[in-house]
């Protein structure tokens, strides 16, 4: 038995190795994408544009400029003279939003301590929009409540903020990466390893051999784990000498887990490789069932907590979600096995389902 | 003119024999807008919080309530035990703890000052900020209702009312910041990109592959009539996937369409020769079918996380930024979305139609020739 098998894999890494071209886009490209989304995926709110419009000039009014000339998530960039100005800063995309400071903004503080501040928004970007809003009312609530202190509110609110103090995004992004890449890489390099011999007849001539479906499956996955593995260092390399990324925690842990999820993602592929009927088909459903629910619906970017309840259903179908639990842990919080244990064992099951599906499937397709 | 129809009748049949890929071209848009309709939104509620109740009075209690109430925040756990807050966030029970002291009723009634902790998680730096702003606000606002002395606010002399500052907010053109607004004209934009760069790449690359662009290329068909019989299939299918995208659009999401569609279709098809062109390039420049698909797999990539799309392209660095001025969806996009939500019209988008035009005239043409290179 062993001997058939590591006469597949022979085979396969014999395959592998004369394609160089195709092994350089495997090495060079997630090295690409994690650099440039390294960079460009964020949600860190630096700098945005906004005008302020004081209609107040009062000491009070001031301040709560000041409070906006001093945070790093605007910069003042247009002091718009009267409302008209305000269309065309808006109209011109100068500026995302303004602030207005009505007339008897201090006034109204000392008379009734009850005052308002207008803030126009450009919604057209509905994203920057909400962000936006957040983070001025976020100021405007800071502003009062600096106001109530010293006024004598009677409290101290101190925030505590554990694994990533300073709130950098690229410390949750890079990791995410880490698991996308490599889910996507796996599945696409397995996809065609058996519709590529159905397609080029070459099958056929396995099957005369004495080699069972089981051992042909096994040699197929077995070289591209460590291919899986070895591209998988090298961009959590990148991350942590690039990005400076954290890493917490035990890195044989994390070696071993990833062993697991690799070993998920290559079902994955041998599962599509045995339903498709070509390469073509093979290599879109590999593509379109990675990509989007690896990005969209594990967790990577957008919270699984805020999603509508049938697609966080969904999404324990996803193995980057259990990945990106364990990545994340491993490096960002330092956890170990115990709190991590549900995820792999998730995984694991995973894989071990698909590959067994995929042997029965692949059988009842030779013996027919 | 007869040969490059019958190129076209041999690819449509081609097309429609192939069940399983007509699935996934038809089937991949629906399902795709479905989930990314509703995933895709920075609006964060529902966020896991403790609260660890030291102080277990009518005070803390209230406070229990408020969060309980507020949809930003899912109450999952109470705790009277301070040393229970840390491995909750480890184990990622929750991603907010909020401490209230021991003494904290007793100090206020006092007219002292009381100290309160909050314990967040801060893996994910957005949600982070955003659920501390609003829990911030949340005490204030119950704070402010708290006078020193416990005594009704209303009740009070002026000078020790808390501070109040409303915040009137005002969202143009879109006043109630609908997402789907915004994104559905995006993803309807992302899909046209994909399937004609994808599908015109792989099926170039898999005749080669086959053997079958060697027999076409010994028949009288002159190279230039294969290469358009072979394109314009895919372009009518981008067309196809389009138009059931904006039905979609249309029937499901009830997204308003204020411009004119047929402005649209003329910056479609202006956009369709660059990601034509690019499909052409990728499948002159790959061996196999699976290059083809890593090559346009990172274009895709590229095209949809450095066009605006779900990431703006102002909170980039700079570098970035420039970057992302190759991206020729950022343009479509904008088009896509003026003409949605703000009725723009060509006098609006010129510069995004010269823009793509260059794109597609530099792209195609340099994919053409790389194309006859690879055939001769």
């Amino acid at each position: 038995m062993f001997k058939r098998i590591t006469a597949i894999i022979h085979k396969e890494v014999i395959h592998i190795l004369r394609d160089p071209r195709s092994l350089i886009i495997i090495f060079v490209m997630p090295i690409f994408m994690i650099i440039l989304f390294g960079y460009a995926i964020t949600f860190d709110v630096k700098n945005v544009q906004i005008g302020i419009l004081d209609q107040d000039r009062s000491v009070l009014s001031r301040e709560l400029v000041s409070n906006f000339s001093h945070s790093d998530y605007f910069s003042i960039t247009a002091w718009p003279a009267t409302r008209d100005d305000i269309i065309t800063l808006i109209n011109h995309r100068r500026v995302k939003a303004v602030i207005v400071i009505p007339p008897n903004f201090a006034e109204n503080i000392t008379r009734t301590k009850n005052s308002e501040v207008q803030v126009i928004v450009d919604g057209s970007n509905a994203n920057t929009a909400i962000i936006v809003r957040n983070y001025t009312s976020m100021l405007i609530n800071d502003f009062s409540f600096s106001m109530n202190t010293r006024n004598g509110l009677p409290v101290d609110i101190s925030p505590r903020i554990y694994y990533n103090p300073e709130l950098e995004s690229t410390d949750y992004i890079v990791p995410g990466l880490v698991a996308v890449l490599m889910m996507m890489i796996c599945a696409m390099l397995t996809s065609i390893t058996i519709v590529r011999e159905k397609e080029t007849g070459s099958m056929e001539q396995i099957l005369v051999s004495p080699i069972r479906s089981g051992e042909i499956i096994l040699g197929k996955v077995i070289p591209y784990i460590f291919l899986g593995f070895l591209v998988a260092c090298v961009v959590v390399g990148f991350g942590l000498v690039v990005f400076g990324v954290p890493f917490r925690g035990n890195a044989l842990f994390l070696i071993l887990f990833s062993f697991i999820y690799i070993y998920a993602s290559l079902s994955l592929g041998v599962f599509i490789s045995t339903q498709a009927s070509t390469q073509q088909v093979a290599l879109m459903l590999s593509l379109v069932g990675t990509l989007l629910p690896s990005v969209l619906l594990s967790g990577f970017v957008f919270p699984v907590f805020a999603m509508p309840p049938f697609l966080q259903v969904l999404s324990y179908l996803v193995p980057a979600r259990y990945y990106l639990t364990i990545i994340r842990g491993i490096m960002l919080k330092g956890v170990g096995p115990s709190l991590l244990w549900q995820p792999v064992l998730l995984l694991f099951i995973f894989g071990t389902v698909l590959i067994i599906i995929s042997m029965k499937r692949f059988q009842s397709k030779l013996e027919a | 003119m007869h040969a490059i129809k019958q190129i076209m009748i041999k690819e449509f049949r081609q097309i429609k024999r192939d069940r399983a890929m007509l699935a996934i071209i038809f089937v991949m848009p629906v399902v795709q807008l479905v989930i990314l309709g509703y995933v895709i939104s920075s609006e964060v509620k529902y966020i896991d919080t403790m609260i660890i109740d030291l102080d277990n009075s009518a005070m803390s209690r209230a406070i229990r309530q408020g969060v309980d109430q507020s949809v930003y925040f899912d109450l999952v756990q109470v705790s009277d035990r301070y040393r229970d807050g840390a491995p909750a966030i480890d184990r990622g029970e929750v991603k907010i703890a909020l401490v209230l002291p021991h003494d904290m009723s007793q100090k206020i009634s006092q007219g002292e000052k009381t100290r309160i902790q909050i314990l967040v998680d801060g893996q994910d730096s957005n949600t982070s900020t955003i659920g501390l702003g609003y829990l911030n606000g949340l005490l204030i606002d119950y704070f402010k209702t708290i006078s020193p002395a416990g005594v009704n606010p209303k009740a009070l002399p002026l000078e020790l009312t808390p501070v109040r500052i409303d915040t009137e907010m005002r969202n143009w053109y879109n006043p109630n910041l609908d997402y789907s607004d915004y994104m559905i004209p995006g993803i309807a934009a992302f899909l046209l990109t994909i399937v004609t760069s994808l599908l015109s790449a792989m099926g170039l690359v898999r005749e080669r592959e086959i053997g079958t662009l060697e027999q076409l290329s010994v028949t009288p068909i002159r190279k230039h009539q294969l290469l358009i019989g072979k394109i314009i299939p895919f372009a009518i299918l981008g067309f196809i996937e389009l138009t059931v995208a904006l039905a979609f659009a249309k029937l499901w999401y009830d997204i308003p369409m204020r411009g004119n569609l047929g402005i649209l279709a003329i910056f479609s098809m202006v956009y369709l020769i660059t990601t034509l062109g690019i499909g052409l390039l990728v499948s002159a420049s790959a061996r196999t079918q699976q290059q083809a698909l890593f090559m346009t797999w990172f274009f895709m990539v590229y095209a949809l996380l450095m066009s605006g799309f779900i990431f703006p392209i102002e909170n980039m660095p700079r570098f970035a930024q420039w970057i992302s001025y190759l991206n020729p969806l950022r343009y479509f996009l904008v088009v896509i979305r003026e003409i949605f939500i703000k009725d723009a019209t060509v006098v609006h988008l010129y510069q995004q139609g010269i823009i793509l035009l260059i794109f597609g005239v530099v792209i195609f043409t340099f994919a053409t020739m790389k194309f006859q290179q690879r055939m001769s």
